[in-house]
């Protein structure tokens, strides 16, 4: 049953690949709506297009036809400059391998997103504090991603999508490279941004523990929607 | 943190390869600017202040052509003369030297600072050199590198003339353009050559500048339709003579500037390239944070441009220290004696540092440009 409030509204959603001669469907007219502060998880087997969606949704990538609004906006019809400005607002993106910058620290890291706001070098300072305090990070501040272990690094991550205080949050295999009570620390900081703090968020994983924090939880199976 | 201190921890990441990057740049310039700076005082010799009074009367014929002493008195009686004197090329081998190791030269000691001002010796080394006919002075630089002093003794073997000749120093002079050559008695020369009556040369100040094109016009008028016809010319004129026996020298050198630029902006592109092929993840992860294109490439442009101005400060720098403190004049033995580097060199210098920034970043940012988000982030590290 759609969400009566839907932050992303999907229609016929279809991304088509070419590959040499070959054209692949990752995503077959897909329809969807999902609620603000809900909590997706996003499951299926490898090619299923689960991630193509997600990227789609999160703006860094484009479908071949069909609609994607998210809060509002065609993010399909923005154009790079747009879409670069509107992701920086409205998108916290987190990565199965953190994808953290190697030569910053852990504030410095989530500071990035900041640099473009216009915000004060200060106010850009209080901010990421309350992010990184936020996934219990605070004594780490100054510490290189090298000197953090994997279940810091992605609560790092995790606070870089914070910072700017997004409505949705995309998390790809978030705890795919993490050891289970890390895994289970931040599927707990991800529950609760949705549950606490209204976010939005989409979550795409392989496993079901994983995807049984979410307030709900769609299959896709070779570019459609199963479930 | 801001921007800027995001791309000096970058430009540090690899601290080799940016020592190394940096160095090749600037030792790739550093010799750009000292071939540039040979290449200019070949072609354009450094001149004193009195330059533009002095005059060279040679023979017509060759500069390997003497000139009969005679014609003295002559060039004296000319309006707008102040001073001449005979002026000859010896050319002989000193010590165990396989070629020339200076310049050895026989004139008139009691014109000579009338002509040559500029040269600074002690008073009593001058009187000691212009009272005893085989005495000699020499030029502080050669002095040096001989590690010559007054009272010395020399012996110059002839290689030009069949004599050879012993001199006694009895001086060291300084404060001239070129301080390497050695200046003794032409009588002394004339003595060793048994009376022959000729000069290599007539080289005389006139009274002004403005009096130089008629004196020039004056002097060949002269002795035209003589069996010793001259040719008399500026002291610019007969070095620029000489410059032209060098060929097409500058082509070569610019030839060789030109292959070392190239080089340098291939070393310079290949290290940005695998810089940026090396952070194509994290390109594509700032740009899914809302960094956009022209903001990415800014950082490795600027990244870019911080080892070139690094390389080129070094390089720069580094010859700016060494031209100046003489160290070259040394190296190449008074070849060149002043080796200045000018502020045109060293701009042209920083220029293509900065076009070198420009170029190395072309292909890397074509890349970046045409990187999609995901795509990136599908990179392997």
């Amino acid at each position: 049953m759609p969400p009566s409030d839907p932050i992303v509204s999907i229609r016929k959603l279809s991304k088509i690949y070419r590959q040499g001669e070959i054209d692949v469907t990752a995503l077959d007219a897909v329809s969807l709506d999902i609620a603000a502060g809900e909590f997706l998880a996003l499951m299926g087997p490898s090619g299923s297009g689960k991630s193509t969606l997600l990227h789609i949704i999160a703006g860094i990538d484009r479908p071949t036809s069909g609609e994607c609004f998210v809060q509002g906006v065609d993010v399909a019809r923005l154009n790079e400059s747009e879409l670069a400005d509107w992701r920086n607002r409205n998108v916290g993106f987190i990565f199965q391998t953190f994808n953290l910058i190697p030569v910053l620290t852990a504030a410095e890291n989530v500071e990035l997103p900041l640099l473009l706001t216009g915000l004060s070098g200060a106010q850009r300072r209080e901010m990421v504090a309350a992010a990184l305090e936020l996934v219990g990070l605070s004594e780490r501040l100054h510490h290189l991603p090298r000197q953090l272990s994997g279940g810091q690094e992605q609560r790092v991550a995790i606070a870089r999508a914070l910072v700017t205080d997004p409505r949705l949050i995309v998390a790809d295999e978030p705890t795919g490279n993490l050891d289970s009570e890390s895994a289970h620390d931040v599927l707990e900081i991800l529950s609760s941004l949705s549950r606490d703090a209204g976010k939005t968020v989409i979550m795409v994983t392989h496993d079901p523990k994983a995807a049984a924090f979410g307030t709900r939880s769609l299959h896709l199976e070779k570019g459609r929607l199963t479930t | 943190m801001s921007l800027s201190g995001y791309i000096l921890r970058n430009a540090f990441r690899n601290k080799r390869r940016a020592l190394l990057t940096a160095g090749s740049v600037a030792v790739s310039l550093f010799l750009f600017v000292t071939l540039q700076v040979a290449m200019r005082e070949m072609t354009i010799p450094p001149e004193d202040a009195g330059a533009s009074l002095r005059i060279a009367v040679r023979n017509k014929i060759s500069l390997a052509n003497t000139l009969p002493a005679r014609q003295l008195p002559l060039i004296e009686k000319l309006p707008g003369v102040v001073a001449v004197m005979p002026l000859t090329f010896f050319g002989g081998k000193f010590k165990d030297d396989e070629s020339l190791g200076f310049a050895q030269f026989g004139v008139d000691p009691g014109k000579f600072l009338a002509l040559f001002g500029e040269a600074k010796i002690p008073a009593d080394q001058l009187e000691a050199w212009r009272t005893s006919r085989d005495t000699c002075i020499v030029g502080k630089t050669t002095a040096d590198r001989y590690h010559l002093k007054a009272g010395d003794r020399v012996t110059l073997v002839g290689t030009i003339y069949p004599a050879d000749l012993e001199l006694r120093i009895a001086g060291i002079y300084s404060g001239t353009i070129d301080d390497t050559n050695m200046w003794f008695h032409h009588a002394y020369l004339d003595e060793a050559m048994g009376n022959w009556g000729r000069v290599g040369m007539w080289w005389l100040r006139a009274e002004s500048a403005g009096a130089v094109p008629g004196l020039l016009d004056r002097i060949n008028a002269a002795f035209a339709n003589t069996s010793a016809e001259v040719r008399a010319e500026t002291e610019r004129a007969f070095q620029m003579s000489f410059v032209s026996m060098w060929g097409n020298i500058s082509i070569l050198i610019n030839s060789i500037c030109s292959v070392v630029v190239f080089t340098l902006a291939l070393v310079t592109a290949s290290t940005m390239s695998m810089t940026v092929r090396e952070r194509f993840r994290e390109l594509a992860v700032l740009k899914a944070l809302g960094f956009r294109r022209h903001q990415l490439i800014a950082c490795i442009l600027a990244e870019s441009f911080g080892l070139a101005a690094a390389g080129a400060l070094a390089g720069v720098g580094t010859a700016a220290v060494l031209f100046g403190s003489g160290t070259m004049t040394k190296i190449f033995g008074g070849m060149f004696p002043a080796f200045e580097l000018t502020p045109r060199i060293a701009a042209l210098a920083f220029l293509i540092a900065f076009l070198i920034g420009v170029a190395a970043i072309i292909l890397p940012a074509r890349s970046v440009t045409r990187m999609s988000v995901v795509e990136g982030l599908r990179t392997i590290d």
